[in-house]
């Protein structure tokens, strides 16, 4: 295929364009309309970059599709590296593409509109950020950038609980990165003393010998910060209220991608750095992500809080990707990449049809809400496609990446694989209870008034394609995890 | 003194030369924004000087080192001065202060701050030291219409007076072991093995204490909020940036001459530095008064500082001079901020007086929020490359629990530095207006944004520089 030109710094100009447009939101801080097309063309461009990257990814070329290398701080041995593989080719087409999606869905927003855009563009610089980056300091920086404007997000445009959430946030998360920090600060003394080489590129501190024990030390520094982030139970007890109480976009960012920066983290850092520790880990992981997929499906089942019930089933979706990691094979570790890709899009579109649903009746529970079909059937349609979608309906996109994960688990514990099957029925009952709840029955006291507008389908139409051609060929995505996946696979446990 | 002796010493002597004359021009001219606008001429003058110009001699009269690292000090110290009068313009004028006096005592600080930065003796300390503290017992209780202000100079002078007392006393001490106060004989011969030994130790833990006394460390740290809330916000800046800073300083070379001794003191250091982090973080967490939850929060500053003291390795002191550097930048924003948001009525001390600022005011709430956010230490600010160096050096020291400690502190810290934040950002119907920004103050708030952003995205160039001085 041809495409872009790999000698030049596409991946910069990924990171910079947000961040300039962001700038630019902020100096039109008095036209609200402007800082909303400003967003739009900025996050578009973004997506544009980010297709063409993925279309010029080949997989035959080498370990990187894209990379860049720069000296930085040259007195600590912190370099620029960058690269594009398959391990997150994927998170930066589905960053580029919900980013679009969150600025759509955030149109309606009327408080302080230029200072709302320009943080959901910083935020977009630092998940690119995290996703890209190869050097464990400039990933840290990345990790934090992304903190302060979700926290803002949340603090000022969310919901009347907000505060509470937002700081029960922060500080999670913050623990977690702090942690990271001292485990790769000395990860970075030991491989110095080793080696004399003071360095925090990724493929040259996994060279570190470790002892076993500080090996299991340093590994559950880093995986400790990255579940919080995943969330695995019992780390996750933060998600729900944030995603209950943020905006809109906050809620698509926050299950669509920050997510997924843990679980991704998880994969190129934690999982890849400590190979040995990783190792005698796996059943530990595993376990916890058993608990975490049938702790979520069962809390889910008993909200009434339509984006709480989402919020848990991203838990429980995303405990399913963690156990794709913990079976450690060539099929489920692609599942898993392709499930986050396909969670992004299936409940991001989850959470902007509970916001459309919210906009028209003003209330989020099960109790009051009823009867959605009769007032607005279009609707309806698609809270139904995208509700199927996540309970892993065959020939949508959920679907695929969990039957690989699935299928990967019975291959290296049959046990498991049983036990996340039964998790995955259980997937089922709760999404059909809030189905029932929300297009069928009485209509309650809610009353409708209008169906999809065009701003609505231009949201959905885009994520409908993606979730259909995720379920229905998903070769097209799975061709460029291959190689990384292998790589990943070859040299660990 | 010969003349080359002097030469050594221009910066200061610009800086007091300009203080003398403006004492006097002020007595007979007194035009409040002339008087300081010279003060800030010539503190400048003394920055570029001291940069710029390399003396003669490296040593002047075996007090005060002329190496480039006292004199990057000394154009630190001028700088802040400087920016500590430009921030003075409006706040003075409201406050009717009398500029020729206000003026040549703040340049008369600086002057204090770059000897004992650069002294090479500890008679050079003891003075540089004096100097300026002196200074500032006048400056905190400057505003006679305060008063919070004689109350907060009273505070600050009588554990001053102690912590002199201290020095003093330590110093001698040392000397009876020594027979010289010149570093680093004074240091090594004062612990060498022999029958004075135990009294050169208590020498040097007075001169500990005294140290403590001025940078506030627990359990010597009672005077700060009182201090930092009661003066008036510039001379606040000051207290917490130079007045800290040049104390530590003036310890780099005090430790590194202990050279292998300095592991003695670790000890006691250690305890020093874990108490202050953790005592200091608690008291600021529910501080309600910005003055006070600042003042706390640079005792825990001065802590990290002391971590990387502490670690005793080039890389360490290396770090504790960068990190005074950032440090004294992301402060003198902050505070620069504040002044401006305080007007004739006063200052805007309680945090619930910024409820909803940022809806009105978003640029210098997003400043403000930055500023804080460089001291916990968020990246991409330069707070975090600081701490970043201060706590590798701890860790690659061995000093992994101490390490750990800074860390910890640095966690809660994000609480109450993001409670400002907060505030600043909370939904409000009745936001605050407040008074514009004159010129002075925008552009020394806007090269503490500069400083903060560049040192946190490019730190490269400063750290080479500071690096091969250590």
């Amino acid at each position: 295929m041809t495409g872009l030109d790999p000698t030049f710094p596409w991946l910069t100009i990924l990171l910079l364009l947000p961040v300039a447009g962001a700038l630019l939101c902020m100096a039109a801080a008095h036209s609200p309309d402007g800082a909303r097309r400003i967003a739009l063309v900025t996050t578009f461009a973004v997506f544009v970059i980010s297709l063409g990257l993925f279309v010029a990814a080949n997989p035959a070329a080498g370990r990187w599709f894209f990379f860049e290398d720069a000296p930085w701080i040259t007195r600590f041995g912190i370099r620029y590296t960058i690269g594009l593989d398959g391990l997150n080719l994927l998170m930066i087409l589905l960053t580029g593409f919900l980013q679009v999606v969150a600025v759509l869905i955030s149109w309606p927003v009327k408080r302080h509109v230029p200072f709302f855009f320009a943080l959901l563009l910083v935020m977009e610089t630092g998940v690119l950020g995290v996703f890209l980056a190869l050097d464990l300091v400039l990933f840290y920086l990345f990790w934090e950038v992304m903190l302060v404007p979700m926290f803002l997000l949340i603090f000022v445009w969310g919901h009347h609980n907000r505060v509470a959430a937002a700081l029960k946030f922060f500080l999670f998360t913050l623990a977690g990165s702090l942690l990271m920090l001292v485990g790769i600060i000395a990860l970075h003394v030991i491989h110095r003393d080793q080696t004399g080489v003071a360095t925090f590129a990724l493929d040259a501190l996994r060279t570190t010998q470790l002892d076993g024990a500080t090996s299991m030390w340093l590994f559950a520094a880093f995986a400790v910060a990255f579940l919080i982030k995943v969330p695995i139970v019992p780390l996750h007890t933060w998600l729900p209220d944030a995603h209950t109480e943020a905006p809109t976009a906050g809620s698509v960012d926050l299950a669509g991608l920050l997510l997924k920066t843990g679980a991704y983290a998880m994969l190129r850092f934690g999982l890849y750095l400590f190979p040995a520790a990783a190792a005698r880990s796996l059943n530990l992981l595993a376990i916890l992500a058993l608990i975490g997929l049938f702790h979520a499906a069962w809390a889910a089942y008993v909200q009434t809080d339509i984006k709480r019930l989402i919020a848990y089933s991203s838990v429980a979706h995303l405990g399913l990707v963690v156990l794709g990691f913990a079976a450690w094979d060539a099929v489920a570790l692609q599942g898993s990449l392709l499930l986050m890709l396909a969670h992004g899009i299936t409940t991001g579109g989850l959470f902007a049809l509970v916001a459309m649903l919210e906009a028209r009746t003003g209330t989020r529970q099960l109790e009051v809400l009823g009867g959605l079909w009769r007032c607005a059937p279009k609707l309806s349609a698609f809270f139904l496609l995208f509700a199927l979608s996540s309970l892993g309906l065959p020939g949508l996109a959920n679907f695929s990446g969990e039957f690989l994960i699935l299928l990967g688990a019975f291959r290296t514990q049959p046990i498991w694989g049983v036990l996340a099957m039964c998790g995955v029925v259980f997937a089922a009952a709760y999404m059909l209870r809030m189905l029932r709840g929300v297009l069928w029955g009485p209509s309650g006291q809610a009353v409708y008034c209008h169906d999809l507008t065009g701003r609505e389908y231009a949201i959905l139409l885009p994520m409908t394609v993606f979730l259909l051609w995720l379920g229905l060929y998903p070769q097209t995505f799975l061709v460029p995890l291959q190689p990384a996946v292998a790589l990943l696979l070859g040299g660990a446990p | 003194m010969s003349l080359l002796e002097l030469l050594g010493l221009l910066p200061v002597l610009i800086l007091v030369g300009a203080s003398t004359a403006l004492l006097m021009a002020g007595a007979w001219w007194p035009n409040f924004r002339r008087l300081l606008q010279i003060g800030i001429g010539a503190a400048l003058l003394a920055a570029v000087v001291a940069v710029a110009y390399t003396p003669p001699l490296p040593e002047v009269g075996n007090l005060y080192a002329t190496s480039l690292l006292p004199r990057l000090f000394t154009a630190l110290w001028s700088l802040t001065a400087a920016a500590v009068l430009l921030l003075s313009l409006r706040y003075g004028v409201s406050r009717r202060f009398d500029g020729g006096v206000y003026s040549s005592l703040v340049l008369f600080a600086a002057a204090g701050m770059a000897l004992l930065s650069s002294s090479s003796s500890l008679f050079g300390l003891f003075l540089g030291l004096e100097a300026y503290t002196l200074v500032l017992y006048i400056l905190i209780a400057f505003d006679r219409t305060c008063p919070q202000g004689a109350e907060a100079g009273l505070k600050y002078l009588v554990p001053g007076a102690i912590a002199t007392g201290l020095l003093a006393f330590g110093i001698s001490l040392i000397y009876v072991a020594a027979g010289t106060l010149h570093l680093p004989e004074a240091a090594t011969a004062s612990l060498a093995a022999g029958t004075l030994r135990p009294v050169a130790l208590l020498g040097w833990l007075l001169l500990m204490g005294a140290v403590g006394f001025k940078i506030s460390l627990v359990p010597f740290h009672l005077w700060t909020p009182d201090v930092y809330q009661g003066a008036p916000l510039p001379i606040t800046t000051l207290l917490a940036t130079g007045s800290k800073g040049a104390v530590l300083a003036g310890a780099l070379p005090l430790f590194a001459a202990l050279g292998p001794a300095r592991m003695e003191q670790s000890e006691l250091l250690w305890l020093l530095a874990a108490a202050t982090m953790l005592i200091g973080t608690l008291c600021a967490l529910p501080q309600q008064n910005i003055k006070r939850l600042l003042a706390y929060s640079s005792m825990v500053h001065m802590g990290y500082l002391l971590t990387g003291l502490i670690a005793g390795s080039p890389a360490g002191d290396a770090s504790v001079a960068f990190y005074l550097v950032v440090y004294t930048v992301a402060s003198i924003g902050a505070f620069g901020l504040l002044i401006s948001m305080s007007d004739a009525a006063g200052e805007r001390q309680d945090l619930s007086t910024l409820t909803g600022v940022a809806w009105r005011h978003p640029v210098r709430a997003t400043l403000l929020g930055l500023f804080l956010l460089s001291l916990a230490g968020l990246p991409p600010t330069a707070g975090f490359i600081g701490k970043f160096g201060l706590f590798l050096a701890a860790i690659d020291a061995g000093y992994t629990g101490l390490a750990l400690i800074g860390i910890l502190a640095s966690l809660v810290s994000v609480a109450y530095y993001i409670r400002v934040v907060m505030v600043m950002f909370a939904r409000s119907d009745d936001s605050p207006t407040l008074p514009a920004t004159v010129a002075s103050e925008g552009i020394v708030i806007a090269l503490c944004v500069a400083g903060v952003l560049l040192l946190g995205i490019y730190p490269g160039p400063l750290l080479d520089l500071l690096q091969p001085l250590f």
